[in-house]
Parts: C-alpha cells; sequence; structure tokens
C-alpha cells in the first residue's frame, strides 16, 4: 500500500510540473520549459495587460495572447517576433499564452472568426501584431515622459526600456507597465521602417522547441486529474450511422470502469486509465444502425469522376477563343487524371478534454477552429457562448483535421452527463483513420489545342470533385466550389483556356486538408504542362519559362530553383550505379509561389526513390526564414507522402484502413536531402505552411516520365508497377 | 503488484499484468512525456528504453518490464542538464507539433548507444519512427550532430 501512497503522490507531483494544479487543472503554457515556466507564471499574476495583446509583469516579462494555435508551424514565435520588434525588447524576454476565445482575438477573414489555417496566422496578424506592439511601447514612452517630467519626443527606447539620452535616465518597461496601462492607448501609432527591423526576416530559434525535447510540452492527451475519466470511443463504421449499446454489463464489471455511454454515431467507455477504457470498449455488445447516407465505395465514386471527367461541367474560368484554337489546331493532347481520399492520420489521433460545471464549460481542444469549439459546446450544454471557456494546449499537428469539431463534441457530450467531473475522450488510431475527414477524391481531364510545332494554341480541362468548402457550408448551393478548383483556376501560364467544374458528391465525410484543392490541381495542371512540352519537344522549364512572360515572379522562382538543382532535362547515369532523372514543378497558392525539382530513381523493389529535392518559395517576406524554411521541407514530405503511398479506401460506406499497416505514411528513408531557399520579393505577405505540398507529386511524376517514359496519372505510385528506366 | 524501475525510482504498482507499458506510465504514473500514437507497435511514438534498448511500450505488457530499467523521456537526463540528443535537437530546430518527438529521441538515445559513430546510411535505415509534420532531415542532422559531439569532433 504504501507503494501506492507513494506513485498518488508522485502523481501530484507531475500535475504540479506540467502546471496543472491538482485541483484546478490550470494549463499552463510558458516558452521556454515548463518547469520555469511554473514559478515565472506565479510572478505574472501580477502583469498588466497593456492591449489585448500584450501584457508586461513587474520584472519586464512580455506575454503575447496569441489568436492563435501552435500547431507545430512555429507561429508562437513568429508572433512573438512581430510584438518584439515594435515594442522593442529581446526575444528571451517574450513568452506567450492562448488567448481567451473572444471577440477581439478574432483577426480572420476580416475579424468574423479566429481560424488557424492557410497562413493566415501569420497574414492577418502581422499589421495588429505590430501595432499592438507598436502601441505598448508609446504607452510605455508616455508613462516615463509624465514620471520623468521629459518631453515624449526626447525619450526613445533600447530593449526592455524607456532611455532617455540627455539626462542619461533609464527605466525598465517591468517598472512602467502599470502606470503605463493606465493611459488612453493612441488612436495612431508610427510603425518600423521595414529597413529597420532587428528581429523579423532573420531567423529566430523557435520557443516552443525546448519543451518538445523533454516531454514537457502539453498536448490535450496530457492533462491529468485525479478525478478525471478517460474515454475510448467506438464509433458506427459505416459514415453516420446510430449506434446502441445492447449489453454493457460485462464492461461495466471489468476493472477502473465507470460508464459506458451512447454518443453521437457511437458509444464510450469511461475509466480511469485509457487501457481499461480499451479493453471494456471490445466487451461492449453494440449495434450499430444503417448507414444514413448512400453507401457507396472509393472505386465506384472514382468511375463516377472519371466519367464525369469526359463530359462538361460549368465554366470557371474561360479567355480567349478556346473553340477557335481546337477547330485550328495541328493536333491535339488529351490526358486524364486522378487522385484519392487521403487521411490526415495526425500523429496525435483526435483527442479532447472538458469538464462542465453548473454555469460553466471549459474546453481543452487541440483546435484550429476555437470559435467551432464554442458553437459545438454551447450546443450541447445549453449554455451562453460566454460561459464557453476554450483553452488550447500544443496541438499534435492540425493539417486542417483540426477545423473540424467532431471530436470535441464527444467531450463535451460526455461531461455534460458527468458534470463537475474533468473528462478526456482520446481516439484509437483506427477511430482517427476511419472517422477522419478525408481529403475528396478528384478526377481532371485536360485536352490541348496544338500548333504545327506542338506550342499550344488553347488548353480545355474539367476539375470533376467534391469540396470542403460546399460540404460544410451553410448554404451548400455554391455554383463553383473553389476548395475543388483553386490551383486549376488562375494558373500564371499565357494560354487561352477554358476550365469547367463538375460537382459529384463524394460518399465520404470530407474535410480540408493540407493545400485543400491545390494538393490535386496543381498535380493535374504541372504533370499536364509537362506532358505539352515533351510534346512539344521542349525542356519543361524552358517551356514553363515561354508561358510565363507576364509573371516576372514566377520566372524568378523557376530559375532560382532550376540553378539551384543544377537542372538536367535528360536522365544521367548516377554514382551510386542507377540511372537518375529530374523532374520539376512550379504553383503559386495563398499568394506565394514555389517551384521544385526532384532527382528521383527506381529501385531493387521498383519503387521510385526520390533522393533531392530543391524548393524555392517566394512567400513576399519570411518573418521567421527558419520557420518557414520547415514549413516547406515539412509540407513537401506530406506531399510526397501522399504521392507515394498513402490512399484511402472506402467499401461499404465505411472506411477499410485502421492504421499505419495499412495507411502507410512517408517513413524516413523515403525523405529526400532537401535544400530551401526564400526570395525575399517584398512582396504582400503569403502562406507558407501549404505551399511545398501539392508540388511533390507533379515533380516526381514528372521525374519518372523522363526516366522511364511511363506517364503515372493517378496516385498513388505505390500501385503501379514502374517501368524501367531507359537506357541511354 | 509489478515492481518497476522507472527513470531510476522503484514503484509499486497495482496494475493488470498485461496493462501495457504505455498506459501504466500515462495514465498511472503521470509521465505524459511518452506519447500514444497508434497502439500497436507502427508509428514509434511511444518509444522508450527497457535496459538501455528501445522498445514501443504500446505493446510492451507491464509485465515484461518489470525488474527492467525502464528509462522514459522524463528521464533521459541522469544529471538534470539536457541529454546531448536534446541539445542536438534544439540546435536543429526539429521539433514541428512536437507529438512524436519524445519517441524519436528515445530512438536516437538507443540507436547512438549501439552505433556511435553512424553513417548516413545507418541512420536513414535505423530510424523508424514516424513523423507527420515531416521532421526527418532535421532529426538526421540532430543524430550527426550528438554522434559527433560525443565523439569529440565537431560538425
Amino acid at each position: 500500500m504504501n507503494d501506492i501512497v507513494n506513485v498518488s503522490l508522485r502523481r501530484r507531483e507531475f500535475l504540479a510540473l506540467n502546471g496543472v494544479a491538482a485541483g484546478a487543472l490550470v494549463l499552463a503554457f510558458s516558452l521556454p520549459g515548463t518547469l520555469r515556466a511554473v514559478a515565472r507564471l506565479n510572478k505574472s499574476a501580477t502583469a498588466v495587460a497593456l492591449n489585448a495583446f500584450v501584457e508586461i509583469d513587474p520584472t519586464g516579462q512580455v506575454t503575447v495572447l496569441s489568436p492563435y494555435s501552435e500547431l507545430g508551424q512555429g507561429i508562437y514565435s513568429s508572433l512573438c517576433m512581430l510584438v518584439a520588434e515594435e515594442l522593442d525588447v529581446e526575444m528571451d524576454a517574450m513568452r506567450i499564452r492562448p488567448a481567451p476565445a473572444e471577440p477581439q482575438y478574432m483577426l480572420t477573414f476580416g475579424g468574423a472568426m479566429r481560424l488557424t489555417a492557410a497562413s493566415l496566422s501569420m497574414r492577418d496578424s502581422f499589421d495588429p501584431l505590430r501595432r499592438a506592439g507598436a502601441t505598448a511601447r508609446a504607452m510605455l514612452l508616455q508613462a516615463a515622459a509624465d514620471a520623468w517630467g521629459s518631453p515624449f519626443a526626447e525619450l526613445g527606447t533600447e530593449p526592455g526600456h524607456v532611455v532617455h539620452a540627455a539626462t542619461g535616465r533609464r527605466i525598465g518597461y517591468g517598472e512602467l507597465a502599470t502606470a503605463a496601462a493606465a493611459l488612453e492607448p493612441p488612436a495612431e501609432v508610427a510603425m518600423k521602417d521595414p529597413a529597420d527591423y532587428r528581429l523579423l526576416g532573420r531567423t529566430v530559434k523557435r520557443l516552443d522547441i525546448e519543451p518538445k525535447t523533454n516531454g514537457q510540452a502539453l498536448f490535450a492527451s496530457d492533462l491529468r486529474h485525479d478525478t478525471m475519466l478517460i474515454a475510448a470511443v467506438r464509433q458506427a463504421p459505416q459514415f453516420g450511422a446510430e449506434a446502441r449499446v445492447i449489453d454493457a454489463s460485462q464492461a461495466l464489471r471489468m476493472r477502473g470502469v465507470a460508464a459506458v455511454e451512447e454518443i453521437p454515431s457511437g458509444i464510450a467507455v469511461l475509466a480511469d486509465n485509457y487501457w481499461r477504457a480499451s479493453q471494456a470498449l471490445d466487451a461492449v455488445e453494440v449495434e450499430f444502425g444503417p448507414a444514413p447516407g448512400p453507401v457507396s465505395s472509393s472505386a465506384a465514386y472514382r468511375e463516377k469522376l472519371l466519367a464525369r471527367a469526359r463530359g462538361a461541367g460549368i465554366v470557371a474560368e474561360q479567355s480567349g477563343d478556346v473553340e477557335g484554337a481546337f477547330a485550328q489546331a495541328a493536333k491535339t493532347l488529351e490526358a486524364t487524371y486522378d487522385v484519392p481520399f487521403l487521411a490526415h492520420a495526425t500523429m496525435e489521433p483526435q483527442t479532447c478534454a472538458a469538464l462542465v460545471e453548473e454555469q460553466r464549460c471549459t474546453v481543452w481542444a487541440p483546435t484550429q477552429l476555437p470559435d467551432g469549439v464554442v458553437t459545438t459546446a454551447a450546443e450541447i450544454t445549453g449554455l451562453p457562448a460566454e460561459s464557453i471557456d476554450v483553452k488550447i494546449p500544443y496541438v499534435g499537428a492540425g493539417l486542417g483535421r483540426r477545423s473540424m469539431t467532431d471530436f470535441v463534441a464527444h467531450a463535451v457530450t460526455l461531461a455534460n452527463r458527468h458534470r463537475g467531473r474533468f473528462i478526456k475522450v482520446i481516439w484509437s488510431r483506427e477511430e482517427d483513420m476511419q472517422h477522419d475527414y478525408y481529403r475528396p477524391m478528384a478526377a481532371a481531364r485536360f485536352h490541348a489545342a496544338l500548333d504545327g510545332e506542338g506550342r499550344p494554341l488553347a488548353i480545355r480541362a474539367l476539375v470533376a470533385g467534391d469540396g470542403p468548402e460546399r460540404r460544410h457550408a451553410p448554404e451548400p448551393d455554391i455554383e463553383i466550389d473553389e476548395s475543388v478548383m483553386e490551383g486549376a483556376l488562375h494558373q500564371p501560364y499565357e494560354v487561352d483556356r477554358r476550365i469547367d467544374y463538375a460537382f459529384e458528391y463524394a460518399p465520404a465525410p470530407i474535410g480540408w486538408w493540407r493545400a485543400v484543392g491545390h494538393s490535386y490541381n496543381a498535380f493535374f495542371v504541372e504533370s499536364f504542362i509537362d506532358e505539352m512540352a515533351h510534346a512539344a519537344g521542349a525542356d519543361p522549364v524552358d517551356f514553363r519559362r515561354q508561358l510565363l512572360n507576364k509573371h516576372p515572379r514566377f520566372v524568378t522562382v523557376l530559375d532560382r530553383t532550376a540553378e539551384m538543382a543544377a537542372w538536367r532535362k535528360e536522365p544521367w547515369q548516377a554514382e551510386d550505379g542507377r540511372r537518375h532523372a529530374m523532374g520539376i514543378a512550379l504553383h503559386g497558392s495563398l499568394e506565394s509561389i514555389c517551384c521544385a525539382i526532384v532527382d528521383v530513381s527506381i529501385d531493387d523493389a521498383g519503387k521510385a526513390q526520390v533522393h533531392r529535392a530543391w524548393c524555392v518559395a517566394d512567400c513576399g517576406f519570411a518573418v521567421n526564414p527558419l520557420a518557414v524554411e520547415t514549413q516547406i521541407e515539412g509540407g513537401f514530405a506530406m506531399g510526397l507522402s501522399a504521392a507515394l503511398v498513402e490512399e484511402i479506401t472506402i467499401a461499404d460506406g465505411r472506411t477499410k484502413n485502421g492504421n499505419f499497416g495499412d495507411y502507410p505514411i512517408l517513413t524516413a528513408p523515403q525523405m529526400p536531402a532537401m535544400e530551401v531557399a526564400l526570395i525575399d520579393s517584398g512582396e504582400k505577405l503569403g502562406g507558407v505552411g501549404e505551399l511545398s505540398t501539392p508540388l511533390a507529386a507533379p515533380a516526381v511524376c514528372n521525374a519518372l516520365f523522363t526516366l522511364t517514359g511511363q506517364r503515372i496519372r493517378s496516385l498513388p505510385l505505390r500501385k503501379h508497377r514502374l517501368n524501367s528506366p531507359r537506357t541511354a | 503488484m509489478a515492481n518497476l524501475t522507472i527513470n531510476g525510482t522503484s514503484y509499486g504498482l497495482d496494475v493488470e499484468a498485461d496493462m501495457p507499458l504505455l498506459w501504466a506510465l500515462r495514465d498511472e504514473l503521470g509521465l505524459t512525456g511518452t506519447k500514444f500514437g497508434c497502439g500497436v507497435g507502427l508509428c514509434g511514438a511511444c518509444t522508450v528504453h527497457l535496459d538501455g534498448r528501445a522498445v514501443r511500450s504500446c505493446v510492451v505488457p507491464v509485465s515484461a518490464a518489470a525488474g527492467k530499467a525502464v528509462t522514459t523521456i522524463e528521464g533521459l537526463s541522469e544529471d538534470g542538464k539536457a541529454h546531448p540528443l536534446q541539445r542536438a535537437w534544439i540546435a536543429e530546430q526539429v521539433p514541428q507539433c512536437g507529438y512524436c518527438q519524445s519517441g524519436q529521441i528515445m530512438a536516437a538515445a538507443a540507436f547512438l548507444t549501439e552505433n556511435p559513430n553512424p553513417d548516413n546510411a545507418a541512420i536513414r535505415a535505423g530510424m523508424t519512427t514516424l513523423c507527420r509534420c515531416g521532421t526527418y532531415l532535421r532529426i538526421h542532422a540532430a543524430i550527426k550532430r550528438a554522434a559527433a559531439e560525443s565523439s569529440g569532433t565537431s560538425t
């Protein structure tokens, strides 16, 4: 027994160490390192807010309230940089914590919502967060001017201090914070000339790295409380079907089990330990109802899409006399492409914790959309939105999955029935795989009208599919679903075109997956551009450059990549004894431009091996080049993973894949060496997190064509038997 | 009652013999640095050491860990300072979301014990923990950095 007592005591210790107080379950995020942070957190109880985003404590430590979730993209550090630059403090004085779900933190879409996606975290906060820093600095200057009786204009700042050069006086921000907070914020405040930036545009090490190397970074699944019940769930295998508990008696007799419950489309077992809950879940006799929607398969849906691609759709983009061009074409080129459903497969399966009390609901959600968490929790509990407190731990990757709130509903539903108790729901990997909101399958057919020399006169294309925008819109009567068409429309190549959209309902839950429509449209477009280049007997780089005469930014990115990779249009015999070839892809998305070149061979098992990849990105201006580079690397890895191996198979209205055994993702040996370069064009900030993902598939398939003469038009690559390389 | 030695401390745990070590660590002892990723030993997020060898704790029953030295990410550094691999992880700015990184570091530590001077091919073949964020290149660089540091050469 003594041992058990000891364990219990140690548990409390860990609760405290993790910033989770035994009685209060407070999520304390502090950077770097939680241990030191706990002490700091206590101190910062005396911090004062200078505005919604900036708090300063008496020691001069600055805390930024983040409207955005740290998904691994480094946004916490980049937001601190924005404030630190204008406030004039060193980065080691900066801390950050998630902001509460309140309207002043809705910076996205013109103040409509709070969403961590599409790199909007940086694009929409670049001005407001710098302004928050500059405003706070002006208030600190005014407080010093008042205290010293000095003219405001004579004062300046050095990192963390207001200084008066004439008298040599100097005072820390921490000492001024309380007086400054009492002042009226200035209506107008000047922000720095980019030429004077001390931090922005320079590589700054991330603040969240250290706690992510020692196990101290807290994810939702790490929340603990002595009275917490941990839930394992099983949802009806067929999408949206109901589940009914027939007999829970055996499960209820199992050790540690507190309850067996029905939840929307599934059942849950609550226990004192996740494994016990999972074991008991297998012992529940459960009946699953029929699927409410059409029961179909991915194979049947693929055939439907390919059939749609052969017909006509709604015109989404048209320029020039396309019909005329085809009428006078010397020859035409045609190709049909398709891509499968994909899972997000975040390493942290869906998980959420919740506590519902008399007039309050607290949700610890790894979310990209806190507003959605509030809405979901308010609906379930009947509490007003103001009574819903959303706390956002570190998120075990977003990738678009965490903009849905299905897993939040599980936790809140159970917490609402067990009021006063902390409930934590953890999905198994199989639940996560089988109840995702998948990247939709899509198909496209492309035609080109060519002149006698093989030069393009016009392109006609149709993209068939279904998208999250239409599926999740309040009014699903969207004429053209941008989430299906983005990346197929408004491409920079100067060719007359007609691009059609055709809707075909996807028989599965679908959602936003990294790069959304771009994730497949770049494969379609850049494969076809490559096919056109080969049809014209042209170098794929030269061919693209000639079609980009009105888009110098694209040309710069293209040429820089070709130069960095030492582009080779012909296959070659490499030192490893194999034939290698390069492939290229170029794509613009979220107001940024990216180009990738890959070096590919075929291994002994007949699989494509990508040895090296070169990526050049122009996102306007890289606030933290380190964060941008890692997003380019990681984004490319996810795109390559999809190109090589990923495919969700649906049959009988349910997902057949279950775990990483039958849904493999990219492994370390499959990751190519990468060289990334950023171009600072000074243009408007563009997105970076999804920028390189769409490029992997077309670059690799284009390289394979050069290598083998085989054109891959349907992903993933692993379902194809690849030809042997052409010999010299 | 299972007697476990974890990070140098002995515990008597009243748990089922077939409870996976992962859930004894996480839910009984509060050692939450070790993560749940797949439950079937495929992803490696739950990697810990048993007598210095890397194991996937989601498929190791508590009974198999009894009498052996269990090391988790919380106990990797013996002296309270960062382990050379943790320092290398920071220097190379490896983690993105961070969820798999405890498992990556524990796998790397066991790997380096067995291969103190690995070449690139050995690192590529030896590191099998999955990372969805695509941090593989930085993991590779951090392992090389830590190996070089411990062998006294500079990177």
